[in-house]
């Protein structure tokens, strides 16, 4: 009995371990093949190894545009996100216990209501005969209104909306390591708020500044609900064109090959961050 | 001392401010779904709750309402299991093998659309068929597995194995040990873990949007169809019932194991 009980009871992470190779790991490997296959006439696709997908898809410059767009608010999400989201971190981070859960509730809470509900919210405040055009009208600031979505303004307050608490709990994670007896020692050695903050608070935060904005830019780049939701397909981005060709065309091959070359145009970004990132740290460390 | 005072209440506005722009989404959708008109306007039109009975009365709604409902319980039941038993062994036996560790949550890193394209792909590669319920059900089985096992993982590593060895040595077999002293030890995270997978699979959005056909439209699916083409106040009556019934569980996880325990699960 004693003999059993100390070898590894392997079975536990079995059916697990399965489910993500087989459905996960595999089907991505999949696409990978899929976006090397001829777009087939009655079928899907053709088995017929081929470059073709990749070099229509890099030789159209509406999709290096799309392309350019989805990336761009990628990454003014990440900014705003971050920017909103610091305070809010570090208000959490040195609130005590009780305000503490329900501040997270406060926080959490968004997350938990699904992606379509909250665009739908987002629209009765933002339509043309939305809440705040009613106010703007009902007060005369803009007799018109103000086109505040189907267009790029609000698809990014809609992406901002949805990411801000992924930040917001990478940012406390970080902000909670540090002790706030540091910041008290630098105060009370004559630096100001704003000193200990950038000399102090800032720089032991980046870790978690790091990991926030490598979350969120990957999020955003990918999301679908609200740029079709709150753009109203008038703001295309690549997740948007993948769906469009792969449902609506019945092009899988191409589907494919615009996915891999999203994957690959972030993975770049990634990259150029992680570089600068780097640099960043070495220039605050003393 | 008054500048310092006034910086602070400008902060502290700061905070709320923005709390009220992460809430105000979810605000406005209940107050839409009593509001007479078809748009919510200054000054109020007045309540009604024609947009429940809109709800009620509405077919495609109460199916995909109640088709949800079926499919986050049974991916909840199946991602309890096996995201448990993949979390006593990783921590028990594998601690250090952060390849196997990032594997199991690996659906979290990739984003859901692409998944959902390359499971579609791959479902006709295997001949399930593009829109099976099977499909749909491992899909949202991939997706929400890692919640599990990240929470139960969370708590686990904390757990003081002596006790169960103890319980061993006194006689008890390691079902028994297992049940009796374990099981009441990790309840914390294995409950997060069911909430966030109910919740996660219940709201799920780009997995279904590929997965789901014919008589297998879920409700995240059903309401998109219809913002998608025109604005339609039954939203926000099927959003208000959504928002309480994922409020529901939270207030009895908050009452069972407390927040903290999800936030702690949910970043490790």
């Amino acid at each position: 009995m004693r003999a059993r009980s100390s070898r590894r009871p392997w079975f536990l992470v079995v059916p697990a371990l399965a489910l993500v190779v087989v459905f996960f790991v595999l089907p991505y490997a999949n696409l990978l093949v899929m976006s090397f296959f001829m777009p087939g006439k009655a079928e899907p696709y053709d088995a017929i190894p081929t470059l073709g997908n990749y070099t229509s898809a890099l030789g159209d410059s509406f999709q290096w545009w799309i392309l350019w767009r989805t990336l761009k608010l990628g990454f003014l999400t990440t900014l705003f996100t971050l920017v909103l989201g610091y305070p809010l971190a570090y208000n959490l981070a040195r609130a005590g216990s009780k305000v503490k859960g329900m501040l997270l509730v406060l926080l959490l809470s968004p997350l938990l209501v699904g992606v379509v509900i909250r665009s739908f919210g987002w629209m009765v405040l933002l339509a043309d005969n939305g809440l705040i055009n009613s106010l703007v009208k009902h007060w005369g600031l803009a007799p018109h209104g103000l086109k505040l979505m189907y267009n790029e303004f609000g698809v990014l307050v809609g992406t901002v909306h949805i990411y801000l608490p992924f930040m917001v709990l990478s940012l406390s994670g970080a902000l909670q390591n540090i002790p706030p007896d540091l910041e008290l020692a630098s105060r009370s050695l004559g630096a100001s708020f704003i000193q200990a903050f950038w000399r102090i608070v800032f720089p032991l935060s980046l870790p978690g500044v790091f990991a926030g904005c490598l979350l969120v830019f990957v999020l955003a780049v990918s999301s679908y609900v609200i740029p079709v939701l709150l753009g109203g397909f008038k703001v295309i981005t690549t997740p948007l064109l993948v769906v469009q060709t792969a449902v609506d065309v019945h092009n899988w091959p191409g589907a494919a090959a615009q996915a891999v070359i999203l994957f690959a145009a972030s993975l770049a970004c990634i990259g150029l961050y992680f570089k600068l990132m780097n640099r960043a740290m070495r220039g605050l460390s003393p | 001392m008054r500048r310092r005072r006034l910086a602070r209440a400008a902060f502290l506005a700061l905070i709320t401010l923005l709390y009220v722009f992460l809430i105000a989404p979810i605000v406005i959708v209940v107050v839409a779904s009593l509001n007479a008109g078809r748009f919510l306007v200054f000054p109020p039109e007045g309540l009604s709750l024609q947009w429940y009975v809109k709800f009620m009365n509405s077919g495609p709604f109460v199916r995909s309402f109640f088709f949800s409902l079926r499919l986050a319980a049974l991916t909840t039941v199946i991602t309890t299991v096996i995201g448990t038993a993949a979390a006593l062994y990783v921590i028990r036996h594998a601690r250090r093998n952060n390849a196997l560790r990032m594997l199991l949550v690996a659906p979290l890193q990739l984003p859901g659309i692409m998944t959902s394209l390359a499971l579609l792909i791959f479902y006709y590669a295997i001949g399930l068929g593009g829109t099976s319920y099977l499909g749909l059900l491992i899909g949202h089985v991939v997706v929400c597995m890692p919640y599990v096992f990240l929470t139960v993982a969370a708590v686990l590593y904390n757990f003081d194995r002596s006790l169960e060895e103890a319980a061993r040595s006194l006689g008890a077999g390691s079902v028994t040990a297992f049940r009796r002293i374990t099981l009441p030890i990790i309840k914390g995270g294995v409950i997060a873990g069911a909430v966030f997978s109910f919740i996660t699979s219940f709201d799920q959005f780009p997995i279904s949007l590929l997965l789901s056909g014919v008589g297998t439209t879920t409700l995240p699916i059903q309401v998109f169809d219809y913002l998608r083409f025109s604005f339609d106040p039954t939203a926000a009556a099927v959003g208000t019932v959504n928002i309480l019934i994922t409020l529901g569980v939270v207030i009895m996880t908050e009452r069972l194991v407390g927040l903290e325990s999800l936030y702690v699960g949910g970043r490790q």
